[in-house]
């Protein structure tokens, strides 16, 4: 007979599993069912139309594109500017780090709806108001308070010493980026790209609020058609957002795991 | 490559906020404004240390510079590497004036006290390192890197990556990587610290061999006097008001230390108080609870006289023209012997003397010192 403990732990496990797995696969479902009704158990028809759609429709292909093009830069932009930024508030005197840190955070935690009105008016303001390049700008405040926050961690436990001995050994600055720390900054610079990127492809209230409707990503895209009650569709946008975020998942599984320049 | 590096007049900076010293509490800095009886920042977070240091090594010499924990050792050597900023005074290498420049213009290598090797290059790509940022291309980097391991003794560990060392060859691994440099100085932040003994003395053979191959002015520092006798040709010591003493050989420093603080920290001293008095024949003695010695060019009063343990005899009561003491307890050491003896006022000094003084405690003895430094203390 199974001990109470390890019964315990299996059901919650399968509990779990279930939990993670289960509307992905009803999404998975859905996004092949045509005409899916109550009280019908399973679907009545397999159709991939919605799928290739995605692809073929003029407008949904342009919500992806614009989706793909704000993470990517967003997280390219939100990275260079984050690794330099959290090296040097990490270096700097303990009031410095904490206001960057709490400047960080601040961009972090405040609820996206109120970020873009803010951010609604400055966009507004500069004549970017309802273009892709302010909804870039607004998706790279959150991205840079998260982004910031991750090397400013990297770097608070960064062993200055390496670079310290390639100064002395005739490093000059560029040799010392390109040769020692690039190398070792390798995996928190892919995680923090991947962190960047799902940080924008997710964005709804900033995109809405600083694009103004007319700046169509993916997610805008999926709620328009939840609301005028297109399942399907809605579940192929869903899956084609969710698809990033786990292969990104896959690739940084062991994210937290330090460099060897990074003491445990 | 062999150079000079001469240090006039330089005010080593002490980073960060005041830290009280582990042993007293107290704060040791140089600097303290009058006014507020705080210690002025002179650089942001920075502050005054050694106020002036000056010196010179000669290419090829090891100067060991010696000093408590907290004596601002290392903000020496990180200051003449360029790695943090200094005050007034001028940092020389063969005659130029490198104050100014950035450390990889220096030609001054730092190896810090734990070896820092590159974890993402192997050890090969380590030795080459200096020599591929210079230019030179990998190949012939490799190449001569290979050979410096081979001189160290480390050439089998070559393709390992630069994490899967021992101590000891990462001790040697650095030092190589160091001599690729070819630097004009190098600079050694107590490297043998905190090492067990056996890769203790493989690291000090390893200092010597790259001592022997490089032209280089190197500088130990170091709070064992072991270390400094061991690889220096030159011993300075950092005293209680941040001077650094004339460098002098370790024979001459143990014979006669510049000054009392510089003896206790040399840690091999017995410190005997007495006092300096005249003679009749104009002449100056110390006098202590066991006799007498010469103390030439002494000022008359109290005195401490340091001596060490092969200048001392100890005798059995009776044997010698001297007073009686007795000894009241004894521990022993490994090549010495401390003594404590009272004189019949119950006056105490402890004494080191030969390990093979066979007193016991209760034994009345006598004791002659024949060779003693005298400070006056008055």
């Amino acid at each position: 007979m199974m001990p109470r403990a390890s019964l315990i732990r299996s059901l919650s496990f399968v509990a779990l599993l279930l939990f993670a797995t289960a509307p992905l696969l009803l999404l998975i479902v859905t996004s092949l069912a045509r005409g899916w009704f109550y009280p019908a158990a399973v679907p009545e028809t397999i159709d991939t139309g919605a799928w290739r759609e995605l692809f073929t429709d003029p407008a949904r292909r342009d919500a992806l594109v614009n989706s793909l093009t704000l993470a990517v830069c967003t997280a390219i932009t939100a990275t260079m500017l984050a690794l330099p930024l959290g090296r040097s508030a990490a270096f700097s005197t303990r009031g410095v780090r904490r206001a960057v840190a709490l400047l960080a955070f601040a961009a972090v935690a405040l609820p996206p709806v109120a970020l873009g009105i803010g951010l609604q008016l400055t966009v507004l303001t500069l004549g970017l108001g309802g273009t892709l390049f302010g909804v870039f700008l607004a998706h790279l405040i959150p991205t840079l308070g998260y982004l910031t926050l991750v090397f400013l961690g990297v770097f608070t436990r960064w062993d200055r010493r390496l670079e310290e001995s390639a100064a002395t050994l005739g490093a000059s600055e560029g040799a010392r980026w390109r040769r020692v720390l690039l190398p070792l900054l390798r995996r928190p610079i892919a995680d923090a790209l991947a962190l960047g990127f799902l940080v924008s492809w997710a964005q709804v209230a900033l995109t809405l609020l600083v694009g103004g409707g007319a700046v169509r990503t993916l997610p805008l895209d999926v709620l328009a058609m939840l609301q005028a009650g297109q399942d399907q569709r809605a579940a192929v946008g869903a899956l084609a957002l969710a698809i990033p975020a786990l292969l990104v998942l896959a690739a940084t599984r062991s994210a937290a795991r330090n460099t060897a320049a990074v003491s445990a | 490559m062999s150079a000079t590096l001469d240090v006039r007049d330089l005010c080593v900076l002490f980073e960060g906020p005041p830290q009280p010293s582990p042993i007293d509490g107290s704060v040791r800095y140089f600097v303290v404004d009058a006014g507020t009886q705080s210690i002025p920042e002179v650089a942001p977070g920075h502050r005054i240390g050694l106020p002036g240091v000056t010196f010179t090594v000669n290419a090829g010499a090891c100067l060991a510079v010696l000093g408590t924990s907290g004596a601002g050792k290392s903000s020496l050597l990180r200051t003449l590497a360029g790695l943090q900023p200094q005050g007034r005074g001028s940092i020389s290498v063969n005659g130029r004036d490198v104050s100014a420049l950035r450390p990889e213009q220096r030609s001054v290598v730092y190896l810090h006290q734990e070896p820092v090797l590159f974890p993402h290059l192997s050890v090969l790509e380590n030795v080459a390192f200096p020599l591929t940022v210079r230019g030179t291309s990998r190949r012939e980097a490799e190449r001569r890197g290979f050979e410096m391991l081979v001189r160290l003794g480390v050439g089998p560990v070559a393709g390992n990556a630069a994490t899967a060392l021992s101590g000891g060859q990462r001790h040697r691994v650095a030092l190589a990587r160091a001599l690729c440099a070819d630097p004009a100085v190098l600079l050694l932040d107590e490297p043998l610290a905190s090492l067990d003994p056996a890769v203790r003395r493989d690291v000090r053979a390893a200092l010597l061999e790259a001592r022997a191959m490089s032209g280089a002015a190197t500088i130990l520092v170091t709070h064992d006097l072991d270390d400094a006798m061991a690889v220096a040709t030159h011993i300075s010591a950092i005293g209680p008001f941040g001077d650094l003493s004339v460098p002098a050989s370790p024979a001459d420093l143990l014979r006669e230390p510049p000054t009392l603080a510089v003896a206790q920290l040399l840690g091999v001293f017995a410190e005997v108080p007495g006092v300096v008095e005249r003679t009749d024949d104009g002449a100056s003695r110390f006098r202590w609870a066991g006799g007498a010695i010469k103390a030439a060019g002494v000022a008359p009063g109290s005195a401490i006289a340091c001596v060490r343990s092969h200048d001392v005899d100890v005798s059995a009561a009776g044997s010698a023209e001297a007073p009686v003491l007795t000894v009241t307890g004894r521990r022993d050491a490994v090549h010495e012997v401390m003594l404590d003896v009272s004189d019949p006022s119950g006056r105490l000094v402890t004494m080191r003397v030969p390990g093979t003084t066979a007193a016991r405690v209760g034994d009345r003895v006598q004791i002659t010192l024949r060779h003693a430094r005298i400070y006056s203390t008055h």
